[in-house]
């Protein structure tokens, strides 16, 4: 009982910060799809009086990469539904050209209002409009609570590396009769520690496996079965294969790091 | 080894000990040759397994000089104490082995540090517990055995890698007279069939010890030989 309660109080732990890096990963993911989502969704909307070539834009604003030309005979034709042919060409004469502009990245909306300047600088533009506000306060609140999670997830791996290597100090001392006599005996401090890193090293791989089966499950079982549909829409950016492979590292480096924290400061 | 470049194995110059600014041995200056066998005695808290702790590194002297195997031991590196120590065996009176090992592979230890083959530490962990006639307990663990059989285990793992310089600390201290003198035959054996120096404190020297030996006596923070 007391062996199964020393390691979980290692586990437990690891797992926090294993979890911390699983949920950075995750939400790190889902920003950026989010992001590359309202990225490719996004135009701005804009009234010329005269045809413009993207490069025309382009020399009004960096950042503008593609320009799609709204058909004018097809609003044209809807506009002069049941009128004569001779007023219709007079609408189609007297309409300005539409353009659709994408943009080469995502920008915050005093960028997309530069960029507004920046065309309206230009007289052949009559109107721009960005659609600012509506894109962006999804993302802001999006990227605010990412903040706070990292936050979170710092604030909670310190905690956690705090109570490893208390049980690390534990371990040391549990073990400490055996490393002085492996002292005595001329062993040099790696042999000593031997023990502690073989035990943590072990119980960081168990940790990695628990947290690595846990969002498996999340993944497949948990998201379907609760009909979470934010989770199973985005499945493939819950878990993935290399998740397992920063999990492992990172686990191994923290018992390397706190495990000579705890030798090396004790030494005398 | 430097020690096979000098008679002496042990040479303290006005060694003085001390703990906590309190001096245990004063000015003691003696010396040990290859093959001795010394008796360090004196009464309760008299400093000699202070003594003996200078002689392992385990306490530095506060002045004078104590060379062990041909070093200094007042300004020793780390890395020459722990090589050493290698070359030491040490014996304790509370045995010091560890009880989550089976006895074979407490006896061995010095060998593992080493670096030896694990078939090199088998071989020798027979050997080794026929000399101190353990064989039979070889997968027991310490805790399983009586203090005269701990401390036969204690002797082996001193004598695994054939010592230049075997330090015993009481080690018939808890020990009733019949195992007490199974644990001094292995010792003179020791420094007949090895040629190591043995130095062992203790309060008082064995009846029956018949192996020519040199006894020296600490008294009033003095090491004084003993004629």
């Amino acid at each position: 009982m007391k062996f199964i309660r020393n390691h979980l109080a290692f586990i437990f732990p690891m797992m926090a910060i294993l979890l911390g890096v699983e949920f950075f990963l995750v939400f790190d993911r889902t920003t950026n799809s989010y992001e590359k989502g309202l990225k490719e969704g996004y135009s701005m909307f804009v009234v010329t009086k005269k045809p413009f070539k993207v490069e025309e834009f382009k020399t009004l604003n960096k950042h503008i990469s593609e320009s799609l030309e709204i058909d004018k005979d097809r609003l044209a034709s809807q506009i002069s539904d049941g009128m004569s042919q001779s007023n219709a060409r007079e609408i189609l004469k007297e309409l300005p050209y539409f353009y659709n502009l994408k943009l080469d990245g995502y920008l915050k909306s005093s960028a997309l209002e530069g960029i507004k300047e920046d065309l309206m600088s230009s007289k052949d533009i009559k109107k721009v409009e960005t659609f600012g506000n509506s894109y962006s306060d999804s993302y802001r609140l999006f990227t605010f609570i990412k903040f706070i999670l990292n936050v979170f997830i710092i604030f909670m791996s310190l905690i956690s590396l705090f109570l490893i290597i208390k049980q690390m100090e534990i371990w040391r001392y549990a073990h400490k009769e055996r490393m002085q006599i492996m002292k005595v005996f001329g062993a040099p401090l790696m042999l000593r520690s031997g023990v502690l890193f073989r035990v943590a090293l072990i119980d960081a791989i168990i940790s990695s496996f628990l947290t690595s089966g846990a969002f498996l499950l999340l993944k497949y079982k948990l998201a379907s079965d609760n009909h979470i549909e934010i989770l199973t829409q985005k499945q493939n950016l819950l878990f993935q294969s290399s998740d397992f492979l920063i999990l492992i590292v990172t686990s191994i480096l923290i018992v390397l790091v706190s495990v000579s924290l705890v030798v090396f400061g004790n030494e005398e | 080894m430097s020690t096979m470049s000098t008679n002496f194995v042990i040479n303290a110059s006005n060694l003085t000990l001390s703990y906590s600014d309190e001096d245990i041995i004063k000015d003691a200056s003696f010396s040990v040759k290859k093959g001795e066998f010394v008796f360090i005695t004196g009464p309760s808290g008299s400093g000699k397994s202070t003594l003996l702790k200078s002689f392992y590194g385990q306490l530095k002297p506060k002045s004078g000089t104590v060379v062990v195997g041909g070093l200094d031991m007042s300004d020793i590196t780390e890395g020459k104490l722990q090589e050493l120590r290698t070359h030491l065996g040490i014996i304790f009176q509370d045995y010091k082995l560890i009880n989550e090992w089976t006895v074979k592979k407490n006896a061995v230890l010095p060998l593992m540090i080493a670096g030896y083959s694990v078939d090199v530490q088998n071989t020798q962990a027979e050997r080794l517990l026929k000399h101190v006639r353990l064989s039979e307990y070889k997968d027991r663990y310490p805790l399983e055995l009586s203090g005269g059989e701990q401390q036969r285990v204690g002797v082996a793992r001193a004598l695994a890698k054939n010592p230049f310089l075997i330090l015993a600390d009481e080690p018939t201290g808890n020990l009733d007279e019949y195992s007490s003198n199974v644990i001094w035959e292995l010792m003179e054996n020791a420094c007949q069939q090895l040629e190591a120096t043995v130095l062992v404190v203790t309060h008082k020297i064995p009846s029956m010890f018949s192996h020519r030996y040199r006894h020296f006596i600490i008294e009033h923070k003095g090491v004084y030989e003993v004629h």
